[in-house]
């Protein structure tokens, strides 16, 4: 016998629950790839730092990042989602090259600024935004884990004031030439269209249009991000009307 | 610290047209940014330096200052974004502290800070606000005289409608006009602030009529001055009687381009041009500032540049309703020592004096 209070979903409803399954899959998609790139990012900052302490903290933080994975993917087997990902993915491929550029010319605060200021400005502030509309554990696991991302940035922001005050003119000119290949590739990958094609990670068509199904906004997410950025980059101290300038200049 | 400023100017974007001309300028080659994507950023642009600025003394000084735009959203200035806009204009002050500045001037929605939020102004020792609004009072009553001049009328013959009348500048050009009109007609939403005012200037001994209704109050007059931005800016153009002078001072303003009273003039009210001129860093001049005659500014702004200029970085003004007469004499004999003065009246289509004086005789035509 049916249980008297069970609702049975109408047809709407079912449809409606399995759309918004499918853009919390590719909504996942996107985080799990970003944890990945961070963790992966992590190691190989491990690779150049010369301190000992700064090494195991570089390989803890890569630990934290392959966690906050594990996470999420987990939250996605509980809504009946298999998350994928592929750090090789377009844009996330594009963020991880800049990065091995800087491991490679061992540039560790080149690393810091991509990795801590400009990618983790995106997990902090796109996470803040998805973790008031996801639903149940989803939001709970999103929120946590931008509180756990925040801090890395602020163990990054006394770092890098202390190098600014060495060299400003030196430390504005490097954080402009990174941001305008990091930024650039992030502000693609959050426009309205997909200029440069499938982003590789979204199961079918492009979630993007359908963020709105789950109280989702694009344009929040991007605002947000460059947000925190902008406030980032004011706390590590370069000039408002140098940053203002570079934002003003992404691609829409 | 970033570096050391003189003077820092808070303002916001007047019109989204506005704001996509700062960005527009800021991204140089690029295709502007569609208005869409536009009104999906600027809300989440913390308040920060747009431009540095330069003013010159015409006795020679030079003083250095930052303008820092809260990027208030155009659409946004309505009381139930109260909350967040004060959060974002104390950012802007944070900012300007920040900056170094020894002077700041709370521009446009930026003065409620000052009038009457004390609260939430950030404190520090070597930074004084202000909200500018005295040597805005100073130049919309000298507009207003040049302009009577010009149509060759007298003041003191003159019914005068302030629209606005209860808020700092409105009362401070009520204060300053009541003994110079032979009637005083003033219009604001408040009714108790309104007859507070009234009580007060009654002591003039200038004729005083009040009231809420600004096309009842408009038909009245002949000169007009538009201290409050108008939900409906309509009014000032249908309403009015034939030949009258208005002098529009809200921020935003409240009259565009084309949109002029058939049998009146309209001129921008509460602008000032510095005669030694200003420069600006990243150059903005004309976006930030695009008006028909070179270096000029919001006087609030000029308030700021005016007491950097004279070494006076003290909170001028502060409060509401606390505008005098010899305040406003007071400030406005340190802009012109410094050459901050009175330019040509224009509106936005354009200089508008010759129009003015082509007023009285129309209206005997």
């Amino acid at each position: 016998m049916e249980d008297a209070n069970f609702k049975k979903p109408s047809a709407t409803e079912a449809s409606a629950n399995e759309h918004a399954a499918q853009v919390w899959r590719d909504v996942l998609a996107q985080a799990v790839t970003g944890e990945l790139v961070a963790a992966l990012n992590y190691e190989a900052l491990a690779g150049i730092c010369t301190e000992p302490d700064e090494k195991a903290e570089a390989l803890e933080h890569a630990e934290s990042e392959k966690g906050h994975a594990a996470r999420f993917t987990a939250a996605g087997r509980d809504l009946g989602i298999t998350v994928a990902a592929d750090v090789y993915a377009l844009y996330w491929k594009r963020m991880r090259s800049a990065f091995m550029s800087r491991v490679r010319a061992a540039d560790f605060i080149g690393c810091l600024l991509v990795q801590e200021v400009m990618l983790e400005s995106f997990a902090v502030a796109g996470y803040q935004q998805i973790a008031e509309v996801a639903p149940g554990k989803l939001g709970k696991t999103f929120a946590v884990i931008a509180i756990e991302e925040a801090e890395h940035i602020d163990h990054a922001v006394g770092m890098l004031r202390e190098e600014r005050a060495r060299n400003s003119e030196a430390f504005d000119e490097k954080v402009h030439r990174l941001h305008e290949e990091v930024m650039t590739t992030f502000a693609e990958m959050v426009a309205r269209e997909d200029r440069g094609g499938h982003c590789g990670l979204c199961y079918g068509n492009c979630v993007k249009p359908s963020l709105p199904a789950v109280g989702l906004s694009l344009g929040n997410i991007r605002g947000a991000s460059l947000h925190h950025y902008l406030k980032i980059l004011d706390a590590i101290g370069l000039p408002g009307e140098s940053t203002l300038g570079w934002v003003a200049q992404l691609p829409v | 610290m970033l570096s050391s400023a003189d003077f820092a100017l808070i303002g916001h974007p007047e019109s989204w047209s506005a704001a996509a001309a700062v960005l527009s300028a800021l991204r140089g080659r690029q295709p502007a940014i569609p208005a869409q994507d536009l009104r999906e950023i600027i809300p989440w642009i913390p308040p920060r330096t747009v431009c540095r600025v330069r003013v010159r003394s015409s006795c020679g000084r030079e003083a250095r200052g930052v303008y820092i735009d809260s990027f208030i959203p155009p659409d946004r200035l309505e009381a139930r974004f109260l909350r967040e806009n004060l959060v974002r204009v104390r950012g802007a002050a944070e900012y300007a502290i920040r900056e170094g500045a020894k002077i700041v001037t709370l521009g446009g929605f930026s003065s409620i800070l000052l009038e009457g939020k004390l609260d939430l102004l950030p404190q520090h020792p070597g930074t004084s606000f202000t909200t500018g609004n005295t040597l805005t009072v100073a130049l919309i009553l000298r507009g207003m005289e040049r302009a009577v001049d010009i149509a060759g009328r007298s003041l003191r013959t003159a019914s005068l409608l302030i629209i606005g009348a209860s808020g700092d500048v409105g009362s401070g050009c009520a204060c300053c006009l009541a003994p110079r009109v032979k009637r005083l007609l003033l219009c604001a939403r408040n009714p108790d602030r309104l007859q507070k005012l009234r009580a007060e200037l009654m002591r003039l001994g200038t004729e005083i009529e009040v009231g809420t209704d600004v096309r009842q109050l408009a038909a009245k007059a002949d000169l007009i001055v538009c201290a409050a931005s108008l939900t409906a800016p309509a009014i000032l153009l249908d309403g009015v009687a034939a030949a009258t002078i208005i002098c529009d001072a809200g921020y935003p303003r409240n009259l565009q381009p084309g949109s002029v009273p058939v049998h009146g003039a309209v001129f921008f009210g509460g602008l000032g041009q510095a005669a030694a001129g200003f420069r600006l860093d990243p150059d903005l001049e004309g976006i930030l500032n695009p008006h028909p005659f070179p270096n000029v500014a919001h006087g609030c702004l000029l308030e700021g540049m005016a007491l950097a200029l004279e070494g006076r970085f003290e909170p001028f003004s502060r409060g509401r309703g606390l505008i005098t007469a010899s305040r406003v004499d007071e400030i406005w004999e340190i802009a012109v020592k410094h050459g901050l003065t009175l330019p040509p009246l224009f509106n936005a289509d354009g200089p508008v004096e010759r129009r003015i004086s082509n007023l009285s005789a129309e209206a005997r035509a």
